[in-house]
């Protein structure tokens, strides 16, 4: 080697070479992936029995969760769909008249968590009473109406089972007010169990996810104890640990996303069946109710991040595997 | 390409496998190494393939220091090297041609490339027909020949042979010892170990004998009668 500085031509000989070497490198890359990738699904494919098993394990493990924020989704709905809409009604002390309802009425209406107001004469109540089977008679018989005014108050939509019975008590504060009525105590319970319920679904995600994490950990673990004689062939004709361990990592990928997609598609049937019910539900409840389906976006995400769950157990159990087989 | 310096091997049983052991092969040379069961012949080849490491000296490998090269580095070493085992060494649950593409496929090849050096060197060894056959349907001679293709598809600089015709009936055995020689008129250099003393001697190659780790003949390929 000489000191000589390199000439323009040899500089750029050598950047091309170089920019070959790593484009060679690069594609040689991409063909061990495309190959480990093809080659452990091949694997799987064919012993199809013990794939499926290792497959629907995972798959109904994490149908579990998702069959259960399904569940707790759709109580919200219906809870939403009977509570949260219903309107808050006011009662004025009686004597008061039509000026001060109208008064406190659009006081209450420019409230920020009020959606509507709406103001109900004493003879608009009475003429309810009247269209009833049965009071029509009783009614007459009173010399005045006795009926005060009353607010509808409807609280807007966002609001949260606390900010409505913030609401309520802030209306039942009111001097003209004499009583507020409200479904609020149920919704609130609601809430309640509805926050421990998404509570238990983190917890069986969590904990079925781990499951999945140990059943593709221990499938690939019996895969690589049946193979040490091959892989020892392979060290011999000079395979990298990597590259020793890439098909068993594309087998965990493999097992995640088939056992994701079985989940995804087993919380879709379990959807499917519940169709009809709630169709009789709805009829039931004048068309209120509807199935709230799981997003697309679980749906999606499910196989995804069981890929990344199964990776994670071939991962781990063929890294310390392979270190003891040296 | 191969240079043995002052190299020892013990193993931790405390048997001395290999005692002080010098010697060179040059570049393209054939040469056989022999000796009783036990003098050493397969831990001078696993020295050479780092299967093992030498307790004393150097082993150099194309003007490389083996024992510079560390754990990282074995499986490129390994790359440069053909290995033929007396028990082939096959994956019995992959076609002919799948096993001797292993090296390609590890060396990142692309399929059209290694489709085709596979068959070329399927060819070489006469077993181009069998290449979609499982190993276990062809007989031994044949294993070992699919074995020998698989050191040689990637065109190694070196190929070693652990007692390659230990399995072999004569016939097949001097059929086997022919294609080492045809891959050392290639220009790759070869070393191969075996005891079969009869067939060595008509090879007519270089012959290094061991006795206990030693070095105790070094004969060149036209003194062997």
């Amino acid at each position: 080697m000489s000191d000589r500085p390199d000439t323009p031509a040899e500089a750029a000989g050598r950047d091309a070479r170089s920019r070959r070497s790593e484009s060679r490198r690069v594609a040689g890359w991409a063909e061990h992936h495309r190959w480990s990738a093809s080659a452990s699904l091949g694997r799987l494919l064919g012993r199809p029995f013990g794939t499926l098993m290792t497959v629907a394990v995972i798959g109904l493990a994490l149908a579990l969760p998702l069959a259960f924020y399904l569940l707790l989704g759709n109580v919200q709905r219906m809870g939403d769909a009977m509570g949260q809409r219903q309107a808050v009604s006011v009662f004025l002390k009686p004597g008061q008249g039509d000026a001060a309802a109208q008064l406190l009425a659009k006081s209450i209406g420019e409230r920020a968590d009020v959606a509507a107001v709406t103001v109900r004469t004493p003879q608009q109540g009475m003429d309810e009473l009247a269209a009833m089977q049965g009071f029509s008679g009783a009614l007459h018989a009173l010399d005045d109406n006795p009926l005060p005014y009353v607010l509808q108050v409807m609280p807007k939509d966002a609001l949260d089972a606390g900010a409505v019975q913030d609401l309520v008590t802030a209306l039942r504060d009111e001097r003209s007010v004499d009583m507020v009525q409200d479904s609020g105590s149920w919704r609130q319970r609601l809430d309640a169990l509805l926050g421990l319920g998404n509570r238990i679904v983190a917890v069986l995600a969590l904990l079925l996810s781990l499951a999945a994490v140990l059943v593709v950990g221990n499938t690939v673990r019996v895969d690589i104890a049946g193979r040490v004689e091959e892989i020892g062939v392979l060290m011999l004709v000079g395979a990298s640990r990597s590259f020793v361990r890439r098909p068993y990592l594309y087998a965990g990928i493999w097992y995640g996303l088939l056992g994701g997609l079985v989940a995804s598609l087993v919380a879709v049937a379990i959807e499917l069946s519940l169709v009809a019910p709630v169709e009789r539900l709805n009829a039931a409840y004048a068309g209120k109710l509807s199935i709230g389906a799981l997003p697309l976006w679980l749906l999606l995400a499910t196989p995804v991040a069981s890929a990344v769950l199964g990776w994670v157990g071939a991962r781990l159990v063929s890294a310390w595997q392979l270190r003891r087989l040296g | 390409m191969i240079r043995f310096d002052q190299v020892s091997k013990r193993y931790e049983s405390g048997h001395e496998a290999i005692s002080q052991l010098s010697f060179e092969v040059g570049d393209g040379e054939m040469a056989f190494v022999t000796g009783h069961s036990g003098a050493g012949k397969s831990t001078l080849l696993k020295l050479l393939a780092l299967i093992e490491r030498p307790s004393h000296g150097q082993i150099h490998l194309d003007g490389q220091n083996l024992g510079k090269v560390g754990r990282g580095g074995i499986p490129k070493l390994r790359r440069r090297i053909g290995m033929v085992f007396q028990d082939h060494r096959l994956l019995m649950d992959r076609t002919v041609f799948d096993n001797v593409e292993l090296p390609l496929v590890i060396g990142g090849l692309a399929p059209a490339e290694r489709g085709k050096r596979v068959r070329a060197a399927l060819e070489k060894v006469g077993l181009l027909a069998y290449e979609r056959q499982l190993p276990d349907t062809l007989s031994t001679g044949e294993q070992q020949r699919v074995g020998i293709a698989r050191a040689i598809v990637a065109r190694p600089a070196l190929l070693i042979a652990d007692e390659p015709t230990g399995n072999l009936d004569p016939q097949l055995a001097v059929e086997i010892m022919g294609l080492f020689a045809e891959f050392q008129q290639v220009g790759t250099t070869v070393l191969v170990a075996s005891h079969d003393l009869p067939l060595i001697k008509r090879m007519k190659k270089r012959v290094v004998v061991l006795d206990h780790g030693r070095l105790v003949a070094d004969v060149a390929a036209q003194e062997v009668l």
